[in-house]
């Protein structure tokens, strides 16, 4: 009886081991700090139809055009439009949409990728494409396939109110299904951080019930108060662009990718009394000081760099020491160096920065610092040769 | 005794109300009336101001694009139409030939369209039934022609399904200035709309020949378009009038000339529809002016909203005086001085209470309120279209009439660039903010009255006044019922005993009798309405004989009613079942005029208000004459009634009203007939309530007044 149970107990010992160091795994892997800013997605929608919601489109293709700008490429772009304005019949000039009464900049040029338009743009389709339950025939162009490495901004605009988006003039998007898809999203790893922007009227309640660590959210309003188109073009006869948005974009156009701007000098850029509102933002859920947090760490596609010495010993290295971080395609990592080169020649300061804010790149640069310091490299091979001799010793002993 | 009192429950609370308000039915109805008079003359005060709710029509958004080069183009086009005027002797085919040559050079599609003027029949029973499309055939005589032009312009980007109408009525037998300046608006308007990028819906413009009334031109143009009619327009043409005449002619010469197929030609459904006029008198305001017509057919209005956005471009946009038709009487009236008076000191002392109570207005806004208030109500009730906006609500067409007038100055041709300027202007404003639309006007009021341009009141305020005049009608009925069976009852028991059965049962059904002459009655109100089917024919008759002929008819068919209904007052013996006949018969008629009041009022609910204040005293006050021994009450009450009743037959009723409005020494009896004949001709409901409610209640009331008690 003994003989059997002994066996049975071990096997149950292996097990209990066993899962809880799978346990410990998983938890140190989902810690979001453990794992690094690997790639950036938008997902930016317009909610309102109609020719007299002309504004909502602009401000949405004009944030697409800003964040392009800014480094984020198209296939991480989810745009979602609910009219199509540009060829409206009541547009006076087809298939051109503007967001500024000079008519300078055409918003609907050759390269806009619209990936949900008309009736698409549902709330089931957008929650669908935060959490990325699609059905099997959706294109890989139109779902959101961010990782635990990835910084997502969401965009919405339309026609609000308390606790609520509207959708279509049909459907509403409540801040608690906002908050159960952001939560879902954290649960699949499906980012490192969020940021929700919102321009719509009472934008500030829609955030309400969020409680996912990484989130952060900006509203156009508080609660009771509305958010008020900024100007009307009386050449095409509706109001081109919300405030908000118009000046987010006056901050962003200041800006290139390369540019240092934080985000809590975007949230300072709101001045109530241009608003005419009073623009919020939530940042309780999120870890990092808003002054040390770029904005193109959302509205563009630069990443922390990994500093290297040279790039096929970094490379092997990070291969030998953990497979669990995933690299971007070759593509994206010839970008991101060659913005840390340009980086490297403007400022030294912000590769100092990341050095010691990123622990991976710290350990790694430590092992090789201490490499560099070992001067008689024989000796060392020599010692390391003696040493093995006692092991295999010992091993043919046991073996035999 | 002790087992039967939990049987004995109390009624329930709404039994109980019902029976305390029918035991105190004087006082209610007093009350009651009272209230609702005071209600219709506080409804000026209780105007709300107007807002556009439909937020997709956006009006006064985008500038205006017309520019002088269309004006002046216009101004060209109008010499032109006045030099025709001057010279060419066949008017009515010159202008169709210069309107259809310059809408050719702009690009738009057109074409004629033919129509006969139509006699005007008697169809009482029109206003239930949709336009019939049979008219065409019928009645029409070969000698009379009109001619309409149609202009269409294609959305560029449009889907075609719907369109904007903008019609200038003009006499194609002699052109007067307004009318060729109302064509110089619509020309200008068209020749921009053809070049412009933004149109999402067709356009048609209508120059419409209003030689046989402004209504029959646009009438016929708009049955046609409503009625699809496939073949080739000769083998219409062959079917009505086998003569040729001289406008097919021409038509085959112009479609020679032009090469074009002159078939009638569609634009999609229409959204909205603005009838341009300019009046040939000029303004009394030292602005332009424009004066806005709403009222269609049975008292339908368009949607508030495109009145809405003509009153704020028109104001906001283009600084024209704008003005809703009112009753002129009305502002010179002492009372309606000393009432607005009264009226602004309540507000005050109301504000002096509490800051917010704010709903004083002030003396000279409440008589023009009211006069515009009257006129509104006025014309509502009588069901005859104001213009030939009236034609489209027959289709569910929001349309309205736009007439401008100009303010004459020294510098006539400059001003007339400036008024081609400003009246093209504010037509491009309100085509390219219906343009916007989204769907057919639906977001504001249908059922409003308006108290001045930018001041209406809903139907849910004007309802209240209606609600408190009919209010009393069905427990004044009640009571009087109750009260008859009770005596009745009280009577038989006297007579029979108290067990006797068959006497509960012959109480209970003796109400009939009233309602049989009741029915009789209304059977010969119908009888009545029906009547000038038979000799409105009479040619050569002049108002007065008709109506004198139409009054004789009434009072024989009257008397032969009292023959036979003789019998029924002979059936009761003695005072006291006489006295519950009375009842009965007052009672049933009571009803009568509840159910015919209410019915009114869904259809055209100003009727209904207007009969409500002529009807519902008349109904009330009625009692036999010979109730009672002549006292200084009964006589009061008989005088009363008499005055009451003689105001109540419609001849006099309208001759008393129009000379309280107008003076005395301007009516004629016969104008009464030629109202009437206008009611019918235009197929209002308001003739089918005179002879079918109001005659038969006035009738029963004289019956209860003549009552032998």
């Amino acid at each position: 009886m003994e003989s059997f149970t002994f066996p049975k107990a071990v096997a149950f010992l292996v097990v209990l081991i066993a899962t809880n160091l799978t346990g410990a795994i998983s938890s140190t892997v989902s810690h979001s700090t453990a794992t690094m800013h690997t790639n950036n997605w938008a997902v930016l929608v317009c909610t309102s139809r109609f020719w007299f919601n002309y504004r909502h489109m602009a401000n949405t293709l004009s944030l697409y055009r800003t964040v392009k700008r800014l480094g984020i490429p198209d296939e991480r772009i989810i745009l979602m439009l609910a009219d199509d304005m540009a060829c409206n019949a009541r547009n006076k000039y087809p298939a051109q949409v503007f967001n500024n009464e000079n008519h300078r900049l055409n918003l609907y040029g050759d390269n806009v990728e619209v990936d949900y338009r008309g009736y698409e743009v549902t709330v089931e389709n957008f929650l669908r494409v935060l959490m990325g339950r699609h059905e099997n025939a959706v294109p890989r162009s139109k779902r959101l396939l961010s990782d635990e490495g990835s910084h997502i901004l969401v965009y919405m605009t339309g026609h609000g109110g308390d606790e609520f988006l509207k959708f279509q003039d049909s459907e509403e998007l409540q801040s608690h299904d906002l908050a159960d898809a952001v939560k879902q999203m954290k649960e699949k790893r499906r980012f490192k951080e969020l940021l929700i922007m919102v321009d719509t009227c009472q934008a500030a309640t829609l955030f309400s019930q969020l409680h996912s660590p990484g989130v952060l959210a900006v509203g156009s309003s508080l609660k009771g108060e509305n958010s008020y188109s900024h100007h009307l073009d009386s050449d095409v006869g509706v109001s081109v662009v919300d405030r908000f948005t118009f000046y987010t974009l006056a901050f962003f156009e200041r800006l290139n990718m390369y540019n240092n701007a934080s985000l809590s000098s975007l949230f300072n850029s709101y001045n109530p009394n241009l608003l005419l509102s009073t623009a919020y933002y939530r940042t309780d859920l999120y870890q990092r000081r808003l002054e040390e947090v770029p904005v193109t760490n959302f509205f563009g596609s630069v990443m922390e760099t990994i500093h290297t010495d040279s790039a096929y010993g970094a490379l092997s290295g990070k291969q030998l020491k953990s497979g669990e971080i995933k690299m971007s395609s070759g593509e994206d990592r010839q970008r991101i160096l060659e913005n840390s080169d340009v980086q490297d020649q403007g400022s030294g300061l912000n590769i100092k920065d990341q050095q010691v804010t990123c622990p991976f790149t710290r350990t790694l640069s430590t092992i090789h610092e201490s490499v560099e310091k070992v001067k008689d490299v024989d000796g060392l091979v020599n010692f390391g040769l003696v040493l093995v001799i006692p092991l295999l010793a010992v091993s043919s002993w046991l073996s035999s | 005794m002790e087992e039967k009192e939990p049987v004995k429950s109390k009624p329930r609370p709404i039994i109980r109300l019902g029976l305390f308000l029918m035991s105190h039915s004087l006082l209610v109805s007093v009350v009651c009336c009272t209230a609702g008079i005071l209600a219709l003359l506080l409804l000026p005060v209780l105007a709300k101001n107007t807002y556009i709710s439909e937020n997709a029509l956006m009006p006064g958004s985008a500038s205006p694009m017309l520019s002088s080069d269309d004006v002046s183009e216009a101004s060209r086009f109008v010499g032109k139409i006045l030099s025709l005027n001057s010279s060419s002797a066949s008017l009515g085919i010159e202008i169709p030939r210069l309107i259809k040559q310059h809408i050719t050079a702009l690009g738009g599609e057109v074409n004629y369209h033919e129509f006969r003027s139509q006699l005007n029949t008697f169809r009482p029973l029109q206003f239930f039934a949709s336009p019939d499309p049979g008219i065409i055939q019928e009645n029409s005589s070969c000698m009379s022609y009109g001619l309409n032009t149609v202009g269409i312009i294609r959305a560029p980007h449009g889907d075609g399904k719907e369109a904007i109408v903008i019609v200038t009525p003009y006499n194609s037998g002699k052109v007067t200035a307004g009318e060729a300046l109302s064509l110089g608006i619509g020309y200008s308007v068209f020749s921009l709309l053809t070049r412009v990028t933004w149109l999402a819906k067709d356009i048609i413009w209508l120059a419409s020949d209003s030689q046989y009334g402004e209504y029959a031109g646009v009438a016929a143009w708009l049955r046609e378009y409503h009625t699809p009619f496939f073949g080739g327009l000769g083998k219409l043409h062959s079917e009505i009038c086998c003569e040729p005449s001289g406008f097919s002619e021409f038509e085959t010469d112009a479609i020679l000339e032009t090469g074009i197929s002159d078939t009638f030609r569609h634009a999609g459904t229409m959204a909205a529809a603005l009838v341009i006029k300019v009046a040939d008198s000029s303004s009394e305001f030292e602005k332009d002016a424009l004066s806005i017509y709403a009222e269609a057919s049975n008292g339908q209005m368009p949607n508030l909203d495109l009145v809405n956005i003509v009153n704020y471009l028109a104001v906001h946009g283009h600084n024209l005086r704008v003005k809703v038709e009112k009753i002129q009487s009305f502002l010179h009236s002492w009372w309606l001085w000393g009432l607005g008076g009264l009226f602004e000191s309540l507000g005050k002392l109301a504000r002096s209470l509490n800051p917010q109570w704010s709903f004083g207005i002030s003396i000279a806004e409440y008589v023009e309120g009211s006069a515009t208030l009257a006129s509104s109500l006025y014309n509502q009730a009588l069901g005859v279209p104001t213009g030939p906006h009236g034609a489209f609500r027959d289709y569910q067409v929001d349309a309205i009439t736009m007439e401008f007038s100009r303010q004459l100055s020294p510098g006539y041709r400059n001003r007339q660039t400036e008024f081609l300027m400003r009246g093209g202007r504010l037509v491009e404003g309100v085509v390219r903010s219906v343009n916007n639309l989204l769907e057919k006007f639906h977001q504001s009021f249908f059922l409003y009255l308006l108290t001045s341009p930018n001041r209406f009141v809903s139907v849910g305020v004007y309802m209240i006044a209606f609600a408190l005049l009919v209010a009393p009608l069905p427990m004044v009925a009640a009571s009087l019922f109750s009260d008859a069976s009770k005596l009745g009852s009280m009577n038989e028991q006297s007579t029979s005993g108290p067990f006797s059965k068959p006497a509960l049962k012959f109480r209970s059904w003796k109400w009939l009798h009233a309602a049989r002459t009741v029915l009789i009655v209304q059977f010969w109100g119908a009888f009545m309405t029906l009547l000038p089917y038979f000799y409105c024919h009479i040619p050569n008759s002049s108002p007065m004989t008709r109506l004198l002929i139409w009054i004789v008819l009434l009072i024989i068919s009257l008397l032969l009613l009292w023959l036979n209904l003789g019998s029924i007052f002979s059936h009761g013996n003695n005072t006291q079942s006489q006295r519950t006949q009375w009842a009965y018969l007052k009672s049933v008629t009571i009803a009568a005029a509840f159910t015919g009041l209410c019915l009114m009022s869904v259809i055209n609910f100003a009727t209904a208000e207007i009969g409500a204040l002529l009807l519902v005293p008349m109904c009330l006050m009625t009692v036999p004459m010979k109730l009672k021994g002549w006292t200084l009450r009964t006589s009061m009450q008989v005088a009363c009634n008499l005055v009451l009743t003689f105001l109540g037959f419609p001849p006099v009723a309208f001759v008393v009203l129009k000379g309280a409005l107008k003076g005395f020494d301007s009516i004629s009896i016969g104008e009464f007939w030629t109202w009437m004949e206008a009611l019918w001709e235009w197929n209002s409901a308001t003739y089918v309530y005179i002879c079918m409610v109001h005659l038969p209640c006035w009738v029963l009331c004289i019956l209860t007044l003549l009552h032998p008690c």
